[in-house]
């Protein structure tokens, strides 16, 4: 069998059209950049993400219900992996002015349960942790052990023997949790994942993941141009840079949009974008590989019929090495589970978008700037 | 054949290594089947005989049985070390990034901070959250702009700001060594397998414990400060009499058959051992005796004293210390233990000559002399008159009295030096000591004294860290993560698979084989590397199925056009090979290099891609240019019809 069998379409005299196609492809994502923004996951934003298991089905709503009144403003609540389980999260480092006072009452009931007339105070009030003092070191030992049994997060200021204070966390999860044990009965949960990361570790891995992207194209500028023409290299690298922002538009047009498909950028969707950079590469040089070889044999032929010769030649192999990795891409996509599926996603559309850019983008960039050159583009 | 001679040998040496390095995890999946079901039997079996067991008590059984089992089968734990590792995401876990808390230093080790200071340091951390300078750098040139020296609150009055800043630099840098020697010793302690402790740029620690279930317990080991004691060890005569009598109680314990089928059970595999040995040793009498002694004496037996040294300290293998530790917890032992005393161990192994781990056991106080709190300082150097490596420790006026006292008393006995409940180092007191200017002997090189340095510091001096970063996954969603991919990887490789076969006939069939292979490299390099494997890692083995047949399109689609030209087929096979052979390296290479930007950029999951997608290029190479060329040659050369679709 054989798709694409001795083809001979002019693509490149056709150019202008794909050229518009790109455009407005490009402008979609562009405005919805700017309107819509993009979506940062935790990695980057920072903030809290739990993953709960429930024992029974549960009913998503009914979990979104009991979060949404404790006083964490917007908090995104979903299923996750089936119907037993819920991801929550939230951007949020640390609970909000007006619900400490709350987490903090509750705290010293609990104490007051423990030791109905225990004296003690706070001594250090930081957005994640209260640090109190006790009459006693026994106090404090006490308070701290059932505390934690309970499911608090506390540890002893000092291990010193006449140690008296103790240090109780009051993070978000620490409250989501302890909401949802107190508002959902008889359907006990384990807590299966849970993330935290710091808005400062989200910045540095911002500029990491721009940083690594540029320096991925960069890289493979250099090694092209070292293989090929420059002018080559720098076509590929534009189709590249076609690709990369093209995705980047998806994300920002359709994240929401599609139920079950969680389109925020994570460090997984980042390693997505840089394979994408490196595959989508694969396709410009097999068309580049073979315009070279062409202009050694017909040396006379003006480029655009060289490059059109070329694209028509390799057209079966393009799609067919598309294809393949396709397959195996959809695969992840249907079976890989919710981590996977926007690596999946963004590999699957970029493989796509970066097929059409070797054909379309990188030749007649390559033709284009041989015409404004004036001057007969050669290879080695 | 004999041109092919040598590639033929090549790829049957690339499998045989690659079944090789595979082996042990297959055997490990084997071995933890059966523990899993030989545990679970046994955890029913003790619960049948005392209902009433607490669930930590029988952990802690199950725990020995496990351990016995292990110590009789070495190559249990042998195939474990050798196994693929799988990444935390798989095998549930949890890493924790900290962060060393510059400001929460800097105020606790000034020394008088007013509100001043207080002002001046809430500033600079606020200022800090938004950039990258540090705090040490904002605090000097913000009290620089107030016209206020530093030596206020640091240092001494004849050192000038930049003296003071360089020292306050180096504070926060130790504080950071600090925090992983404290850290390190209770994971050390509480017996994580595998954990990872490691220093990302100045102030960062990285912890990664696989495997760990009780995360909030975890979490513990990493917070808060340790504890520095200084304890009595107890002499000779009396830990050797304490020891007779817990071997005494032992020894009854089995003899008179109490139904502890713990017991049985350790003593059944002990003595299955015993055979192989007896069989290997061939010398009955000698062994018999060992057996008998093991019987009649059964503390003697693991914890194993040095008759010719003064000091009772046993020796106990690595594999016998929690064995020990249930005996100890045992409330008929516990009785013939005074209650002011207890065993502790040493914080490190020694390591013997034939690879073996020996913890030390000493008998101490209970009661600590002293603690941390009172030392000032502590540093490690060199002798001058021995050349032998020292610890010079100071302590604070109040402590310096105690201690004078303290070593008056006891002089010619030793002074454990521990940290969270284990023994550093346990010095002889040569005389008393005033001023609280001690120096301490015996460590066995410079690295064990920078240690000693550490730890006596850790004591005195705070390491505040903060959690930056967390993240931890139960071993549930690992498992559901494993058969996800593992699913993947499976229905990938058969979609993959069938379509080269339909659309390249023969030569994809071959192509199709060969893509086994490569997967069994890729696995095979993964284990042999020690690398693990992630969740991301089993998505860049899926995505690696799809673009390795990518070479082979590339390669078939030629030969296909050369056959066009009228070529004889074997003609057509080698051109196509020869002329797709550029456009194959340039597309690999170039994802290559985006393998590894991408390694240099990631952290552990997104590494553990980046690592099989390198992998798998590498794999997917020689796959197509060796394994398919080969066959195909083979196949034309024997006259065997091919076709390409």
């Amino acid at each position: 069998m054989r798709v694409f069998h001795n083809l001979n379409v002019d693509f490149l005299g056709k150019r202008k059209f794909f050229y518009l196609f790109s455009l407005v492809l490009f402008l979609i994502g562009l405005i919805s950049v700017i309107f819509r923004g993009l979506s940062f996951g935790i990695d980057f934003k920072g903030g809290s993400e739990i993953v709960l298991q429930f024992d029974r089905q549960i009913n998503i709503t009914q979990v979104r219900n009991n979060i949404e009144n404790i006083g964490l403003g917007n908090v995104e609540v979903r299923t996750f992996g089936g119907e037993t389980g819920a991801l929550i999260r939230t951007e949020l480092q640390e609970l909000p002015k007006d619900v400490y006072p709350k987490v903090v009452q509750t705290v010293e009931n609990e104490i007051k349960k423990i030791i109905p007339n225990a004296e003690f105070s706070p001594v250090e009030k930081t957005a994640n942790s209260i640090t109190y003092s006790f009459a006693t070191p026994e106090a404090a030992n006490l308070v701290a052990d059932k505390l934690f049994n309970a499911g608090y997060q506390t540890s002893k200021v000092s291990e010193e023997p006449d140690n008296k204070q103790i240090d109780i966390s009051v993070g978000i999860a620490d409250w989501i949790k302890e909401n949802l044990r107190t508002k959902i009965t008889g359907n006990p949960f384990k807590v299966v994942k849970e993330d935290r990361v710091g808005p400062k570790i989200g910045n540095e891995l911002k500029r990491d993941a721009v940083i690594a992207v540029f320096l991925s194209l960069i890289v493979i500028l250099i090694y092209l141009g070292f293989r090929f023409k420059f002018v080559f290299a720098i076509g590929a690298v534009a189709a590249l840079f076609h690709d990369v922002l093209i995705t980047l538009g998806l994300y920002a047009s359709l994240y929401g949009v599609i139920p079950g498909l969680n389109l925020d950028i994570d460090l997984s969707v980042v390693a997505a974008f840089l394979t994408l950079v490196g595959y989508s590469i694969n396709d410009t040089v097999i068309v580049f590989d073979r315009v070279r070889e062409n202009m050694k044999i017909h040396k006379t032929m003006p480029l655009i019929d060289v490059i059109n010769k070329s694209i028509n030649q390799t057209m079966s192999r393009t799609i067919i090495t598309a294809f393949t990795t396709l397959i195996s891409v959809f695969v992840l996509l249907l079976l890989g589970g919710d981590v996977l599926r926007a690596f999946a996603f963004t590999l699957m559309f970029g493989i796509i978008i970066g097929t059409y850019s070797s054909i379309f983008v990188a030749s007649a960039f390559v033709l284009e700037y041989a015409d404004r050159a004036k001057k007969k583009v050669q290879f080695s | 054949m004999k041109e092919y001679r040598f590639k033929i040998i090549l790829i049957l040496a690339a499998i045989a290594l690659s079944i090789y390095l595979l082996y042990p995890t297959f055997q490990d999946y084997q071995n933890n089947k059966t523990l899993t079901k030989e545990l679970n039997e046994k955890r029913n079996e003790i619960k049948k005989l005392n209902p009433d067991i607490s669930t930590d008590q029988l952990n802690k059984m199950v725990t020995l049985v496990e351990d016995s089992i292990k110590i009789a089968d070495p190559s249990i734990l042998e195939a474990r070390k050798k196994r693929v590792k799988l990444g935390l995401d798989l095998q549930g876990g949890m890493r924790v990034v900290l962060e060393v808390n510059t400001g929460k230093l800097l105020e606790k080790i000034a020394s008088n901070p007013d509100d001043i200071f207080k002002k001046v340091l809430a500033d600079a951390e606020a200022e800090a959250a938004k950039t990258d300078e540090s705090v040490v750098d904002i605090i000097g040139r913000k009290f620089q702009e107030r016209g206020i020296r530093l030596s206020r609150y640091y240092g001494t009055i004849r050192q000038d700001d930049n003296e003071i800043m360089a020292e306050l630099k180096k504070s926060s840098e130790d504080a950071v060594t600090r925090a992983m020697e404290i850290i390190r010793n209770r994971v050390d302690q509480y017996g994580v397998s595998e954990p990872s402790i490691s220093r990302q740029g100045s102030r960062r620690i990285i912890v990664e414990l696989p495997g760990v279930a009780k995360e909030e317990e975890a979490k513990q080991l990493l917070q808060g400060t340790a504890l520095l004691e200084f304890r009595l060890v107890k002499d000779a005569e009396l830990t050797y009499s304490i020891m007779q009598r817990i071997d005494d109680v032992l020894a009854k314990r089995t003899q008179s058959g109490v139904k502890d089928s713990l017991g049985n059970e350790i003593a059944a595999v002990d003595t299955t051992t015993k055979k192989a040995d007896t069989t290997a040793a061939n010398d009955t009498t000698k062994q018999l005796t060992e057996a008998e002694f093991k019987v009649q004496h059964p503390f003697f037996s693991v914890a194993v004293l040095n008759p010719q040294s003064p000091n009772a300290d046993a020796y106990v293998s690595k594999d016998d210390r929690n064995k020990i530790q249930y005996w100890l917890s045992l409330p008929e032992v516990q009785k013939v233990i005074p209650d002011n005393v207890e065993f502790v161990f040493s914080a490190k192994p020694l390591k013997t000559q034939d690879g073996k781990q020996i913890y030390m056991m000493y008998l101490v106080n209970k009661t600590p002399e002293l603690t941390g709190g009172v030392v000032t300082n502590a540093q490690a150097n060199i002798d001058p008159n021995t050349s032998a490596p020292i610890v010079n420790m100071e302590m604070n006026s109040e402590g310096a009295t105690d201690w004078a006292r303290i070593t008056g008393a006891n002089v010619g006995k030793r002074i454990a030096i521990m940290l969270d409940g284990v023994v550093f180092t346990a010095p002889n007191v040569k005389g008393k000591i005033p001023g609280g200017r001690s120096q301490i002997e015996g460590s066995e090189n410079m690295e064990e004294a920078k240690l000693l340095e550490i730890v006596l510091k850790a004591g005195a001096l705070p390491a505040p860290v903060d959690v930056i970063e967390e993240r931890i996954v139960g071993p549930s969603l690992g498992q559901d993560s494993v058969s996800a991919g593992f699913n993947s990887a499976i229905i990938g490789y058969l979609a993959v698979g069938l379509f080269m076969i339909f659309y390249y006939r023969q030569a994809g069939t071959v192509a199709a084989l060969t893509l086994v292979l490569i997967i069994l490299f890729i696995l095979g390099i993964l284990a042999g590397f020690g690398a693990s494997l992630t969740l991301p890692g089993i998505a860049g083995i899926v995505l690696t199925i799809g673009m390795a047949v990518d070479a082979n399109v590339l390669i078939f689609e030629r030969i296909r056009e050369e056959m066009a030209t009228g070529k004889t087929v074997k003609a057509s096979i080698d051109s196509g090979f020869s002329r797709a052979y550029s456009a194959i390296i340039d597309s690999n290479i170039t994802t290559f290099f985006t393998g590894i930007i991408l390694y240099q950029f990631g952290t552990g999951p997104v590494q553990g891609f980046a690592l099989t997608l390198m992998i798998g290029i590498a794999a997917t190479l020689f796959g197509a240019l060796v394994i398919t060329r080969l066959v195909l040659d083979i196949l034309v050369s024997r006259g065997i019809k091919i076709s390409v679709g």
